[in-house]
């Protein structure tokens, strides 16, 4: 298939159930290949599923999304992520297809399994890119390095090329097509991998890390007592993916734990969205969360040092002004 | 116990940087440099690690210029016991070239564990220890935030997004080691006194040709910070709207 | 004759030892500076002046001190009649006998009187400062009842001479031995010298015993105090609080800091001698008062305990235990069985705890108050070199602060780019544009991370920059080449970080051929003028209070027309500005100055007593996590003065007031001294 160029999709997904990157994947794979100027514009995007038996039932979903065949291989060894096994699946597959570009998210999973597959084709890689698009002779990709302070565009040569696409990225589209299932056998015996999974433990709701979370929702002194607290968790849980942070003043007054603290002596975050509640934004605090994409601060003081840094800011009194964000923030997403 | 921990020398990030004229390079004047954080943890695991086996040896391995000489002797300095340093002028922007001369070095060294930080602050690929463990067909966890060592086997838990797994492999094996697992230790001024005359022997690189090529950098756009939306409830719906609209974080 | 050789003999025969205890410790140089040294005895020594701090019980204390100076003439005069028994000082010309009688008099009342009163003051008051343990109780007792004997007999002694011989010219000036002889009238002749004999010999006999008691007791600072304060260091210019540079260089060199006894020098070693437990270093302790584990006087009385449980077996002393008598100390453990179990312990760790040496402020106030000059600063700074140098252990939460000092050359994770940032918009040149410009500024101002990168501290940066700019004064900042001095490391115990840091300030310093400095940090400020030099750098050091002060002086500032309204200001005392540098009258001066309407307040500990903001010592990076926090304590003493604001010089300062008025819910505003000038410049919006 010398002129058309054909994307494999690797699918993630985690207990037998389908994550939203995959979806991001596919939706990249398909813009990637329109996106191919000259030669290959408009080839096959084809989508790898990986899993136990049952795990074929996510086909229709994927072809929503733009996969003009779903692989499918089923196996009870892949009931938990299965490293060497999926990556040898991966690796032969993306081979023997001849595509000009794998696509994986780069999730915790994906920036496991990449790499490895890369090993294995000897190829070219790039991880948590912002963006991808094909070109005659490379593939073309965004990726933020320095901790976010640059962005490098980086060429691919050679075929195929593997990426790993940043969460969140590309929003998925749904772009149906009928449905073309095909089921594969695994390279090998999966269950006899040396690396094996053997648990996976679903954090709680409210035990969502700061380190992870991509919306945290700070409290701090102006809050002015410790049950007003349940402000900010209310906040949090509107959002869904949001984790709850504390400034020293209100950790060493033992209104949070310790645990919670973000700042100098505390943690070091850089969520998407940092949400400052009746924080004032003394150094101390700032030096924990400056590099968060996007900052918004709430606070009586117009002059607090928070506002310089926050890229959205309401002056007023937080007790009211949360409640009504809780509820505004619930109804955007309910419609999502 | 024999463990390997490879190591990159990185500029340190709380600057402002500034691109090169070639505009595919960062201006190195002014900038200072360190071990990555990511590899210090890797190093304190292996130290760890050794401690407890109450012996065994912990190999530093970098490639990089003459000046990584600096960060190696640091790991020395927190307890590593010996070190080598691949020379490149130039760390190559393909992780799989890199992971090439590393693989090339660790093979047939008896690694019980060969330690790599989960990712490096400036690339931010993460590609190389994984590729490594493929290179050298050894079992790979990545990102390890938990680790224990018994005999010849081990256990780590993987931070996932909302979960975390329990992984089980055996030795000798390769490992990423992620935030969270321990805090490395500061080098004592006997420490430091006594890596000086740590053995770091100098080899050469066999990277081999890239296939990833920096075609050029930029600097993001400037945050526009300080914009008061407006104040009390009344400036809620603003708010939302420009968190979905403009930040897109809704 | 052959008692008293005896006894003098068993005296010096404990004397030597003690001194050979003494060179466990490390070599040390003390006689640079004569003039100063000499100064301190006389004013400190002789002139009890830091033990007349406390005004009753330093009374009392100056009278048996300057009694016991007197009276040791008589003494020697009494002892030379047990040989020479025609031996006085009538040989003196009249008026001078007589007032040498006198003064003998009327000070042996003093000295009686003063003890009745201190004994009352133990027994009865009993002070939070003087309470040890019972050993330590039993001691002042001993001592107390041997001087009250000492007087008593020595007025018996003279009633007994006078009834026992005829009178003589002197005698009237006898006042209180008459009084006694009179009662004493009625006895015979055999019996009053009778009584006179025994009286000689119990007084002798007191003496002697009392002197080899010394070295059993705390009262061993009576031999030490005065070489102590001699050799001390804590008092004049430019030597309290500098912490001596380590050769991190020297070959061999296997012990940085200290972990025991042996690892302090000999001088902090004389220290523990010197200690008279009196707590008056414990009592003003911001640490203990807010409820930490750090004692000063414990440290000092662990340091002299452990000496004197190591040293002997060290010395080889096969009845060492014999010596441990000095060894009543605060919560320590008891004296062990055998000697190897006492060389395993150390003082680190099995006496002195980690948590006691990090609640440190370094505000200087214990080496203020020790009335002997003991400078305890130094010993807890010693020990967290050892921790933090050889062990590697400190407080979690300054890691980041060490690694950010490494990486970035400040203590906070914020880029050098961003020094500048302030100055923005405020068109202030660099010491880089003025040298390319072929130009050479009168002044560098040194602006220090927090006016560099805190928020708050910024605004005291940029007052000070107008001030300076209004006086038309030729200054240029370092912007991007500057770094942290290395203070925070230092006081931190990481001394190698610290010399890093502050070598590289120096080489940049010198490049630029600077002279002088003027700065809005006290801990710069400190850091530049006082323990550069040793390092190679020497500047004029002014801190920009003084520096204002200065210029308002000349004139040279203008300020718009007085307001009318009268402000009530409180002035707090940065430690490093006042303590360490004496800098305590100009910045008051400033704030009169450009507030003429102005009613300055003082808060209860104000001045060389003032209490420290709590941030000192590396504590503004470090989580406070027992007792109350030092700043409420300060800033609710400074809200009890009713000012309507509260004023400082010092960017930690500031913090510190700012979140414990917050802490608080209350209103008052704190300013820097930069704040209230610049808000007073003729054409500036008013503070």
């Amino acid at each position: 298939m010398a002129n058309m160029a054909n994307a494999l999709v690797f699918c993630e997904t985690r207990e037998g159930a389908l994550r939203k990157v995959a979806l991001e994947a596919l939706t990249a794979a398909r813009k990637l290949l329109d996106s191919g100027g000259g030669a290959g514009g408009g080839g096959d995007v084809h989508a790898l599923l990986v899993g136990a038996p049952g795990i074929s039932s996510h086909a229709s979903r994927l072809a929503d999304h733009g996969a003009d065949m779903v692989l499918v291989a089923e196996h009870a060894a892949f009931a938990q992520y299965n490293p060497e096994a999926t990556a040898a699946l991966v690796a032969d597959r993306t081979r023997a297809g001849g595509y000009r570009v794998l696509l994986v998210s780069s999730s915790a999973q994906g920036r496991d399994l990449a790499p490895r597959v890369a090993a294995k084709l000897a190829c070219a890689i790039a991880t948590d890119a912002t963006s991808v698009t094909l070109e005659s002779d490379a593939i073309i990709v965004s990726h933020p390095i320095n901790t976010g302070k640059i962005i490098a565009t980086l060429a691919l040569e050679g075929t195929p090329a593997v990426v790993a696409l940043r969460p969140g990225a590309v929003p998925p589209r749904e772009q149906p097509r009928p449905v073309q299932m095909q089921h594969i056998e695994p390279v090998g015996d999966p269950s006899a991998a040396r690396v094996v999974v053997a648990e996976l433990k679903q954090g709680s709701r409210t035990q969502l890390d700061l380190g992870e979370a991509p919306v945290i929702v700070s409290g701090g002194r102006g809050l002015k007592a410790a049950d007003n607290f349940r402000l900010v968790e209310e906040l949090a849980s509107a959002f869904g993916n949001a984790a709850v942070g504390a400034t020293r003043a209100v950790t060493d007054d033992g209104w949070r734990p310790h645990s919670d603290q973000i700042g100098q002596t505390g943690r070091v975050v850089s969520p998407d969205l940092y949400i400052a509640v009746g924080i004032s934004g003394a150094i101390q605090h700032l030096a924990g969360m400056r590099t968060s994409k996007t900052i918004v601060a709430i606070n009586r003081d117009r002059d607090a040092p928070i506002f310089k840094v926050a890229d959205y800011g309401i002056v007023g009194d937080a007790l009211e002004i949360v409640p009504a964000l809780t509820a505004a923030v619930r109804a955007a997403r309910g419609s999502h | 116990m024999k463990i390997a921990v490879c190591i990159k020398r990185v500029p340190v990030m709380d600057v402002r940087f500034t691109i090169a004229p070639d505009g595919t390079t960062i201006n190195e004047a002014g900038l200072k440099f360190d071990v990555n954080d990511f590899d210090l943890w890797a190093v304190e695991a292996a130290l760890q690690l050794k401690e407890k086996a109450g012996e065994g040896e912990v190999v530093i391995v970098a490639l990089g210029p003459p000046a990584a000489e600096e960060q190696i002797r640091k790991a020395l300095s927190m307890g590593a016991d010996r070190a080598i340093r691949l020379d490149a002028a130039r760390v190559p922007p393909d992780g799989v070239a890199i992971a090439r001369a590393l693989a090339e070095e660790l093979r047939g060294g008896g690694y019980d564990l060969i330690l790599f930080g989960r990712v490096a602050v400036d690339s931010s690929n993460g590609v190389v220890g994984p590729v490594v463990a493929g290179l050298l067909d050894l079992p790979c966890v990545t990102a390890v935030s938990k680790l224990d060592i018994k005999g010849d086997r081990g256990t780590a838990q993987r931070e996932l997004e909302g979960a975390q797994e329990i992984v089980q492999f055996p030795l000798p094996a390769v490992l990423t080691i992620d935030e969270g697992l321990n805090k490395e230790r500061l080098p004592t001024l006997k420490g430091i006194m006594a890596a000086k005359k740590k053995p770091l022997v100098v080899k050469p690189a066999s990277l081999g040709s890239s296939l990833v090529s920096v075609r050029r950098l930029e600097l993001p756009p400037d945050r526009v910070g300080g914009r008061i939306v407006g104040e009390g409830v009344a400036a809620v719906p603003e708010l939302v709207r420009l968190l979905q609209t403009e930040a897109k974080v809704l | 004759m052959l008692v008293a050789v005896l006894a003098i003999g068993f005296f010096y025969y404990n004397a030597r030892r003690l001194v050979s205890y003494l060179q466990l410790g490390r070599a040390e140089d003390r006689t640079d500076h004569p003039g100063v040294r000499l100064r301190n005895l006389l004013t400190i020594g002789i002139g009890q002046s830091k033990i007349l701090r406390d005004p009753v019980a330093g009374a009392m204390h100056a009278a048996v001190f300057w009694g016991f100076l007197v009276l040791t003439a008589g003494t020697i005069e009494i002892a030379m009649q047990g040989v020479y028994p025609a031996f006085s000082y009538a040989f003196l010309p009249s008026p001078l006998h007589t007032l040498y009688l006198l003064s003998q008099e009327l000070f042996g009342l003093a000295v009686l009187g003063a003890v009745a009163w201190l004994m009352y003051r133990r027994l009865v008051v009993k002070p939070a400062r003087l309470q040890g343990d019972n050993l330590e109780q039993l001691d002042a007792l001993i001592i107390l009842s041997l001087i009250a004997a000492l007087m008593l007999t020595l007025f018996l002694l003279n009633g007994f001479a006078i009834v026992s011989r005829p009178l003589t010219p002197a005698d009237p000036a006898r006042v209180v031995s008459r009084g006694l002889a009179a009662m004493l009238a009625g006895l015979s002749q055999r019996r009053a010298e009778s009584g006179y004999a025994a009286t000689w010999w119990a007084h002798v006999l007191l003496v002697l015993g009392f002197l080899n008691y010394l070295p059993y007791s705390k009262h061993l600072h009576v031999i030490t105090s005065l070489p102590n304060t001699y050799l001390s260091n804590t008092s004049g210019p430019g030597r309290r609080g500098v912490m001596r540079a380590m050769d991190l260089e020297a070959e061999g060199v296997e012990q940085f800091g200290a972990a025991d006894v042996e690892d302090l020098s000999w001088k902090s070693l004389l220290d523990g001698y010197s200690c008279t437990e009196c707590g008056r270093c414990t009592a003003a302790c911001p640490a203990n008062i807010t409820g930490k584990a750090l004692s000063p006087r414990k440290i000092v009385i662990d340091m002299r305990r452990r000496l004197m449980e190591k040293a002997p077996l060290v010395a080889g002393d096969t009845d060492g235990k014999r010596h441990t008598a000095l060894v009543h100390g605060e919560g320590s453990p008891p004296p062990t069985e055998t000697g190897s179990d006492v060389l395993d312990r150390r003082l680190l760790d099995n006496y002195i705890t980690e948590e006691e040496l990090w609640a440190c402020t370094s505000c200087g106030a214990c080496v203020q108050e020790c009335p002997v000059s003991i400078d305890q600063l130094d010993v807890i700074m010693e020990l967290r070199r050892d921790l933090v140098l050889m062990e590697s252990r400190f407080p979690p939460e300054v890691q980041p602060v060490f690694q950010s000092l490494e990486r970035n050359g400040s203590p906070w994770a914020f880029s050098a780019a961003d020094r500048g940032e302030w100055a923005r918009g405020l068109d202030v040149p660099t010491m880089a544009e003025c040298v390319s410009q072929g130009r050479r500024p009168e002044v560098l101002f040194w602006v220090g991370c927090m006016g560099s990168f805190d928020d708050r501290a910024k605004k005291i940066t940029a007052a000070f920059a107008r001030i300076m700019r209004a006086a038309q004064i030729d200054f240029a900042i370092l912007g991007q080449e500057e770094t942290c001095n290395g203070d925070p490391a230092r006081r931190l115990g990481n001394e190698y970080l610290y010399q890093m840091l502050a070598k590289g300030v120096v080489e940049r310093l010198n490049g630029y051929n600077v002279t002088t400095i003027v700065t809005t940090c006290p801990h710069c400020f400190h850091q530049l003028g006082n323990e550069y030099p040793e390092l190679g750098g020497t500047y004029e050091v002014i801190h920009h209070s003084q520096y204002i002060e200065r210029l308002l002086a000349e004139g040279r500032v203008p300020l718009a027309e007085p307001p009318g309204r009268r402000t009530t200001v409180t002035y707090h005392d940065s430690c490093y500005l006042g303590r360490y540098n004496d800098v305590y009258d100009q910045p008051r001066e400033a704030i009169r100055r450009a507030l003429p309407m102005v009613s300055l307040v003082e808060p209860p500990r104000s001045r060389d007593r003032g209490l420290c903001c709590g941030a000192g010592g590396g504590r503004m990076w470090m989580e406070e996590r027992e007792g109350k926090r030092i700043n409420v304590e300060r800033t609710e003493e400074l809200l009890r003065t009713g000012a309507n604001v509260i004023a400082s010089a010092c960017p930690f300062c500031m913090t510190m007031l700012t979140d414990g008025v917050a802490a608080q819910n209350a209103a008052t505003p704190v300013y820097d001294i930069a704040e209230v000038v610049a808000s007073r410049l003729a054409g500036a919006a008013t503070v």
